[in-house]
């Protein structure tokens, strides 16, 4: 629990309740059909069902036919929704008025490329959904009707089913806070739980809010309902995921414990090129920096007795770690697109979360919050220096500095 | 006779502050350990955390990061980014159970030839203390 996470407001928010009789998708899709019609919106940013496959592909969409293929909460997460969204709008703004349909993840992988400056939010309504996970791609891809009726299970029960990945299964993070001061999306759809009967449309922003007044859909209806079963899951899984971090952990420690853990990869740097916050244009990992001469091989073979190629395949990932763990949003997207099947998104989820904690910092939870290693305080963690310099008289003068 | 062990540690020194304070270390003919390779940089806020991972992959002994005190920073802020930096790579590092030991960080200004001299044996001698970085045997790395 960070601070953002704290605040509180004293006027409770309220959502626009929409019945749900068929179902909580045909409701949602209903909703944005409507913005289509009455031009509220431009244009809608949606994950379609591809003809022939069975895969999902973001579809920019005006037309409201293609919207029956659309699926606002697929039961595979293909391609991260952040990324789609900082490709569309990392050269400048746009000039229409769009809406883009994301899990809380994604969410948040696009508020962290926003503060990386790779994503322009005007313009943009972003709407969020709560999520129940994501089924392993690859899975999803062996065997679809069998993967999207246990998705449908999942997201009837909300709870972490064994049929989600790993990473979904301990991810308490699975809805977004709807708190006005501290915004992430500008409109969240809560479902509601175990009841199917309605879905909360609930406006964040005053972005958010134009959009239900378009529509005309009044926020009247209490969240007290979807707040208390959003915290009762969030408490099991939070639960769940202490003690699978704690086995986990036991399980990569120390340098050999690591260095098993990623002794599969072949170095094809799946898992950097669908990262939402691996943004660089060009990474050091894939430059001509990496290769060495000839020489440089021997030299490094004769101090270690043997050369493994491809060379520094760890220190690819701990490089990576090192520079995005801050951000990391534990969307999986690494692990989904990993051939070997190491649990990437676990071990990056872990590491993420410890720094995350040293900071004080969750990625992507708020707009307004600057990135932690953007930002500085001129009197902290004064432990980690050599010899501890941070008697009170020197940060006094500090401060009088300034 | 078995030959002592001298570790291998790589310094990343700030051109105003640290370097400076090495180099005035030197002048005053202060003992420093020979177990230091320095690398000067424009500012501490050079460092990318890839360039310590990269050196303790490749197995050095030993990474130091220096710059000025803070405040004291030549382009006014470089060194306060160096300390969160750190503060990430010793997160990671602890989460994974890295040996954090090995990397640290200190503050050198230009006149502190003694202190530069004083930090870096103490940290040479607990380097030695701990030994040969066990990173550097792991083919598989």
């Amino acid at each position: 629990m960070t601070a953002t996470e704290n605040i509180k407001i004293e006027k409770p928010p309220k959502g626009a309740s929409i019945p749900a009789k068929e179902g909580i998708k045909k409701a949602i899709l209903g909703v944005f059909k409507k913005a289509l019609e009455t031009e509220a919106l431009d244009a809608i940013m949606i994950p379609v069902k591809v003809p022939e496959t069975e895969s999902y592909a973001w579809v920019l969409l005006k037309d409201t036919t293609l919207l029956e293929n659309a699926d606002p909460l697929p039961p595979v997460m293909t391609i991260q929704g952040g990324k789609v969204l900082s490709d569309l709008t990392k050269h400048g703004k746009i000039n229409k008025n769009i809406a883009a349909v994301l899990r809380p993840c994604e969410t948040r992988a696009a508020v962290e490329l926003f503060k990386l400056k790779q994503l322009h939010f005007e313009n943009i309504t972003l709407i969020s959904i709560d999520c129940p996970g994501a089924i392993p791609l690859s899975e999803y891809l062996a065997e679809p009707e069998k993967s999207k009726k246990s998705f449908d299970n999942v997201l009837d029960k909300w709870d972490g089913d064994d049929a989600v990945r790993k990473v979904c299964q301990i991810c308490y993070r699975f809805s977004l806070p709807t708190l006005t001061n501290a915004p992430a999306s500008d409109l969240h759809i809560g479902l509601s739980g175990n009841t199917k009967d309605d879905v909360l449309l609930i406006p964040v922003t005053p972005k958010g809010e134009k959009i239900l007044e378009r529509l005309d859909l009044k926020a009247d209806s209490s969240l007290q309902k979807w707040e208390t079963k959003i915290k009762e899951i969030k408490k099991i899984k939070s639960q769940r995921r202490k003690k699978f971090n704690h086995d986990f952990k036991a399980n990569i420690s120390g340098p050999e414990k690591f260095t098993a853990v990623f002794d599969g990869c072949i170095n094809c740097h799946n898992c950097q090129s669908v990262c939402p916050i691996c943004y660089c244009q060009q990474c050091y990992f894939d430059s001509a920096t990496t290769k060495l001469s000839s020489e440089d091989y021997f030299r490094r073979a004769k101090e270690r007795g043997a050369l493994r190629f491809p060379l520094d395949t760890i220190l690819f990932h701990l490089g990576r770690m090192s520079h995005m763990a801050l951000s990391c949003v534990s969307c999986g997207a690494c692990e989904d697109a990993c051939p070997m099947s190491i649990s990437v998104s676990q071990v990056f989820s872990l590491v993420g979360e410890q720094t995350q904690q040293a900071f004080n910092y969750t990625p992507g939870i708020n707009r307004e919050e600057s990135l932690a290693l953007q930002d500085y305080l001129e009197d902290e963690f004064c432990e980690v220096e050599t010899p501890s310099e941070c008697e009170p008289t020197n940060s006094n003068e500090v401060k009088e500095n300034v | 006779m078995e030959k002592e062990y001298t570790p291998q540690i790589i310094g990343f020194l700030c051109t105003w502050c640290s370097y400076t304070g090495a180099d005035l270390a030197g002048v005053s003919r202060l003992q420093i350990p020979p177990s230091i390779r320095v690398i000067r940089l424009m500012c501490s806020g050079r460092i990318d955390p890839l360039f310590v991972t990269k050196a303790f992959i490749s197995g050095s002994d030993g990474v130091m990061m220096m710059g000025c005190h803070p405040g004291d920073c030549h382009y006014q802020k470089g060194n306060y980014y160096t300390r969160r930096r750190y503060k990430t790579i010793n997160s990671v590092f602890e989460s994974l159970h890295l040996d954090t030991e090995r990397i640290f960080l200190s503050w050198v200004s230009a006149s502190e030839g003694v202190k530069y001299a004083h930090v870096t044996k103490e940290f040479s001698d607990k380097i030695t203390g701990l030994g040969p970085n066990p990173v550097k045997k792991e083919i598989f790395l």
